[in-house]
């Protein structure tokens, strides 16, 4: 990264010489014996997959007989006359453009919280992280039984406050807001970790700020967001690939109701492919739809990358 | 690079007058945890009342009266010990697989010397960005077409070929560890797979510790995977043992929930149970995630 003064071409021909003269044998075996097992899970796990299901998105599949090859016939069904495929679209982009920015607020705010030096912070940190060590089946489930209408805990707390009850998860308006309340509900996980960067950024660097008359609000801003951006990065891209796949929640809580308010692309494709009950999985379809979700996730990630310059300190640029 | 895990020794507070923002921050917290806590409230109220109180409007906060017996019952209603065993034997065979592969990749990525060591690592990282979806269909047809299908293979055996968050995990740790070590074991005539195991495998004990700990959650938790790949009742892991119980048996009206409840608490255990026995290591081995910005 920092060899802007050398060409590409001489830091290769560089690095070529040396390992010319320094490769030793039992190294290079050694160390391609130990990743052998890697290279092996990412071409079964990776490499074909993606080959193959270039393939499979061309062609009519049940499943059990072999792939008819069709074209773009699966692409054009998809755009022009699956009166699904958009609506799953769009709740997919809400759930990813709300769940994501509250989740990295919260759990930023929760880890500035837990390193303030408070009494029972461990205590704390270990209720906060709770939720997120549970399975997902038990957690949905019990937020499901929360979410009831009639008996459940979500109401009697409104009522309790005077506050309008709501339909949660059988509202069309409010499906995906129940889903998203869940999701702040595992926040725990973002904060482990934000809390993790939060500790690792030296003690020092607070100290010239404060000497300097930084008061705690440019502190937060001008030092603790700078120092923690490469982690906050990280967590922003990690969180948009997980929202774009949020597929139990619809599973298990909603089944992509109601009126497609939470038909997630993911549980758009498993319903495709593997069918519910009653319907005929078309897995050439749903490996279509695969490929649009992948690359609203190559999307994304990308852009996020592009923009990441303007505000992701880079330690290394700076010396 | 050393990094301190100072969680938070309380500071030579005395004398000092009160801090008002301080007070508050801490009233802040605990209304959160407060939050956070009462869904998890609500399983063992849930989990512990009648048949007829979980349909009361509003429910009780407090069961009236204490169902012990609701676990055994729901226990029974979803052939939990079956499931159970089956989990269990499909979680600890991937934590084992996940924890030792992405063990030994790290160690070769960041301690071995070779030609292509940074481009296998760009490779494995960035193989962390495919969404597991793109690979599940294809996957499932090559599982089918070798008789995986319905079979326990399809969860245990991807795990054995690294994880590529333990790698990155592994290598960042890895890296912060001084190379002298080596050199003088090296000196001492030791290979990399006795420094790997006599040497690195007891320092590194946070990271593979907080490895074991993601890897039992994952695979305990997995519920797309079993969905897919498992047909056979007797085959079920928990997850779709729940699911399908809070669905069918719970779904219809007059809903045992607090029989499910009482089976949901039995499910939620093991994960807390091994969280709270390994946890102290956690924080220190994503320690090294602080140092992400580091090569």
């Amino acid at each position: 990264m920092s060899n802007t003064a050398v060409t590409s071409d001489q830091v290769s021909a560089n690095t070529l010489g040396k390992f010319k003269k320094k490769i030793n044998k039992s190294d290079l075996f050694w160390g391609y014996l130990f990743i052998l097992p890697g290279i092996i899970g990412l071409s079964v796990f990776v490499i074909y997959p993606l080959v193959y299901s270039a393939y499979i998105a061309l062609t009519k599949w049940d499943g059990v007989t072999d792939p008819k090859f069709i074209g773009f016939q699966n692409f054009q069904y998809m755009f022009t006359k699956d009166p699904v495929f958009w609506p799953s679209i769009k709740a997919t982009v809400l759930y990813v453009v709300l769940s994501v920015p509250a989740t990295l607020a919260l759990g930023l705010l929760l880890a500035v919280l837990l390193n303030q030096h408070l009494p029972g912070i461990k205590i704390f940190r270990t209720i906060l992280y709770l939720p997120t060590i549970l399975p997902a089946v038990a957690t949905l489930t019990l937020w499901k039984f929360i979410y009831q209408p009639n008996y459940g805990l979500a109401n009697a707390v409104l009522s309790f406050f005077h506050l309008p009850t709501s339909k949660w998860l059988t509202g069309e308006d409010t499906a995906l807001i129940s889903i998203i309340i869940i999701g702040l509900w595992g926040v725990g996980g973002t904060m482990i970790v934000f809390l993790a960067g939060l500790q690792a950024v030296p003690k020092e660097v607070y100290e010239a700020a404060r000497i300097d008359g930084a008061n705690a609000v440019r502190l937060f801003w001008n030092v603790t967001i700078p120092m923690i951006s490469p982690i906050l990065f990280l967590q922003l891209i990690t969180q948009m690939i997980g929202a774009l796949q949020a597929f139990s929640q619809a599973q298990i809580l909603t089944q992509g109701g109601p009126n497609n308010a939470t038909n997630f692309l993911m549980y758009n494709i498993y319903a495709k492919g593997f069918g519910n009950l009653g319907s005929f999985p078309d897995l050439g379809y749903a490996t279509a739809q695969v490929w649009i979700l992948f690359f609203l996730i190559m999307a994304v990630t990308a852009l996020t990358f592009r923009f990441s310059n303007f505000w992701v300190y880079n330690e290394t640029s700076a010396d | 690079m050393a990094v301190s895990y100072n969680t938070g020794a309380a500071a030579p507070a005395n004398r000092q007058p009160i801090k008002w923002d301080k007070v508050g921050w801490f009233a802040l917290l605990i209304v959160l945890a407060i939050v956070m806590i009462l869904p998890l409230f609500w399983v063992i109220t849930t989990a512990l009342k009648s048949n007829n109180d979980i349909y009361k409007t509003p429910p009780d906060f407090f069961p009236n009266e204490f169902h012990f017996e609701n676990f055994w019952n729901g226990f029974q209603a979803i052939n939990f010990g079956r499931l159970f065993l089956n989990t269990m034997i499909i979680t600890v065979l991937s934590v084992i697989g996940g924890v030792v592969s992405s063990m030994i990749i790290g160690y070769a990525l960041a301690r071995i010397k070779f030609p292509g060591r940074k481009i296998w690592f760009f490779l494995f990282i960035g193989s962390m960005m495919f969404p597991s979806i793109v690979t599940l269909i294809p996957l499932f047809r090559l599982y089918l077409s070798i008789n995986w299908y319905d079979t326990w293979l399809p969860l245990i055996v991807p795990a054995w070929l690294g994880n590529p968050f333990f790698i990155f995990l592994a290598r960042q740790f890895y890296l912060t560890i001084p190379y002298d070590l080596d050199e003088s074991a090296k000196l001492d005539g030791a290979g990399h797979f006795t420094i790997l195991t006599r040497i690195m495998a007891p320092i590194t004990k946070p990271v593979w510790i907080t490895m074991a700990i993601m890897a039992f959650q994952g695979s305990w938790n997995d519920y797309l995977n079993p969905l897919v790949y498992l047909q056979s009742a007797e085959k079920w892991t928990l997850s779709i043992g729940m699911a399908t119980f809070s669905s069918t048996f719970a779904g219809v009206a007059n809903t045992q929930w607090n029989l499910y409840m009482a089976a949901n608490l039995l499910y939620m255990l093991p994960p807390l149970i091994f969280f709270f026995l390994a946890q102290r290591y956690f924080v220190q081995g994503l320690g090294s995630l602080g140092n992400i910005s580091q090569k």
